[in-house]
């Protein structure tokens, strides 16, 4: 047991930083009106660009991501991509952010 | 305020302990803990009715089970003798609710050859189950997986080890070091990706696994991790991972990863480095689409050329391995290797796959061919309006 208790109370400790960081983050994001899409969700993690576009943005994130390992665009039915990009978030390790961005993107 | 009651009655019993450091730890560990527990049990169902990625009141649509498949066949002549390798590769991926994923890839392959003697192709086909796993996307920050994992060594054994995604058939020879015989660990591990600034994402694993000796599900007792640091602008990622072996030589292994896509050109170059008491290599690989060649560009950017260069350098000690000597995939001798290969694709998913390889070490020289046909798909499984 005496072997086990630190590397618990080390899981343990990182998943209590990590949820408390995100209550704290979301804390934050609900003080301004909440985002009801994804582009809108980018505006407050992101400066505003003038040329800003959901559609450009998803594309920019879809071969920053995506694009290291597969070839262009394939599109799928939405509830198929949603399926992918749940497994692409976690064997790549892709962010929530542009899990989102690329999910919205990939079903327009 | 029963935390502080704990923790001071506790004190209060064992005051010698609080004098060494050991037993000061072993008197606040298990208030700790609890602690902790609580702090997850009170943040966690609010913090997830706020994060819930595709709650019911996003518009999100629900994912469906999936099932995909790659398969492929490739010749490849090693040192002159042909072989013949069909593979099959099946996955599937079943969401559950909003948070959970059940995905599995399982392996059958097979690598015929002529014995001596016979013009007859012969050979058995090997299965194995490549992951199995529950995953638990707790947050933006955490995903919890439990199961059969592909080990987080470096970027080759999970993100380019398919047929249909590497650019080159042949296995890196370091591919062994750090993710173990059967590139999988069966146990725990937490990971995720998020950003650190607009300008850098982070992402991270940490696993333990513990030993199996059971084939096709065979895996060794290990703990370890991986970090990387992306940089979304220039496309570039490096990174570095860590492992300790839990059983026999109880050694660590530790390598490095670095991957790089110039956003202005089709190019792509990739490298890793590891070491381990096994040896110590690195390969270094770059792809390149022909699509900036102006005439016929429709059929040039189906056309891709592939070179990598990698060493292997094994240390004097080196002995047979704890699993035998066969189930180590690394040189036994130092060895040098250049690949140069070429890829057309027919379709996004449909591509023809070639390589030239020469491979210098002291036991000898000899030339790698690889010929092939890759493909993959994926279809929905289950019931339900697609949109």
């Amino acid at each position: 047991m005496r072997t086990i208790t630190l590397p618990l109370a080390l899981l343990a400790a990182t998943l209590a930083v990590s949820f408390a960081a995100q209550a704290q983050e979301h804390s934050a994001a609900n003080s301004t009106p909440a985002p009801s899409t994804v582009a809108a969700e980018t505006k407050t993690h992101a400066p505003i660009r003038p040329e800003f576009s959901p559609r450009i943005e998803g594309e920019r994130r879809f071969h920053q991501n995506c694009g290291r390992c597969h070839l262009a665009p394939q599109k799928y039915p939405p509830r198929m991509m949603a399926t992918i990009l749940r497994h692409m978030r976690v064997r790549a390790t892709i962010t929530d952010e542009d899990a989102k961005i690329i999910l919205q993107y990939m079903t327009e | 305020m029963r935390l502080d009651s704990c923790l001071h009655s506790e004190a209060a019993a064992s005051t010698d302990s609080l004098r060494d450091p050991r037993g000061r730890w072993r008197s606040v560990r298990w208030p700790l803990i609890v602690a902790t527990a609580l702090v997850l049990l009170a943040l966690g169902p609010r913090v997830a009715a706020q994060t819930d990625p595709s709650d019911s009141a996003n518009d999100s649509p629900k994912p469906i089970p999936l099932f995909s498949a790659g398969m492929g066949f490739v010749t490849p002549f090693e040192g002159g003798q042909p072989h013949l390798d069909p593979l099959v590769s099946p996955v599937f991926l079943v969401p559950l609710g909003d948070h959970w994923l059940v995905e599995s890839r399982d392996t059958f392959e097979s690598d015929l050859s002529t014995p001596p003697g016979s013009d007859a192709f012969h050979g058995v086909v090997e299965k194995e189950v490549d992951y199995l796993q529950l995953d638990y996307v707790a947050n933006p920050y955490l995903t919890v997986t439990v199961g059969r994992y592909l080990t987080p060594f470096g970027i080759f054994n999970e993100r380019l080890y398919p047929i249909w995604i590497r650019n080159l058939q042949t296995d890196p020879l370091i591919l062994s070091i750090g993710t173990g015989p059967s590139g999988a660990g069966t146990g725990a591990m937490a990971r995720g990706g998020f950003p650190l600034s607009p300008k850098v994402n982070v992402n991270y694993a940490a696993y333990y696994s513990t030993q199996i000796n059971q084939s096709p599900v065979d895996s060794y007792r290990a703990a370890g991790g991986r970090a990387g640091l992306f940089f979304p602008g220039p496309r570039l990622e490096i990174g570095t991972s860590f492992q300790r072996l839990l059983q026999d030589e109880h050694s660590n292994a530790f390598g490095f990863h670095f991957e790089w896509q110039p956003p202005a050109i089709p190019l792509d170059v990739r490298s890793e480095y590891a070491r381990s008491y096994l040896g110590s290599g690195y390969w270094i690989e770059s792809g390149y689409f022909l699509s900036q060649i102006r005439k016929a560009q429709d059929e040039f950017r189906k056309v891709q050329l592939v070179g990598r260069m990698q060493q292997y350098f094994v240390p004097p000690t080196y002995g047979p391995g704890p699993y035998g000597d066969s189930d180590w995939s690394v040189p036994w001798w130092n060895t040098q290797e250049f690949d140069f290969g070429l890829n057309y694709y027919f379709r996004y998913n449909l591509r023809f796959v070639s390589s030239y390889g020469r491979q210098f070490s002291s036991w000898g020289n000899e030339n790698i061919w690889t010929l092939g046909l890759t493909y993959r798909f994926v279809v929905p499984l289950g019931p339900g309006e697609m949109k």
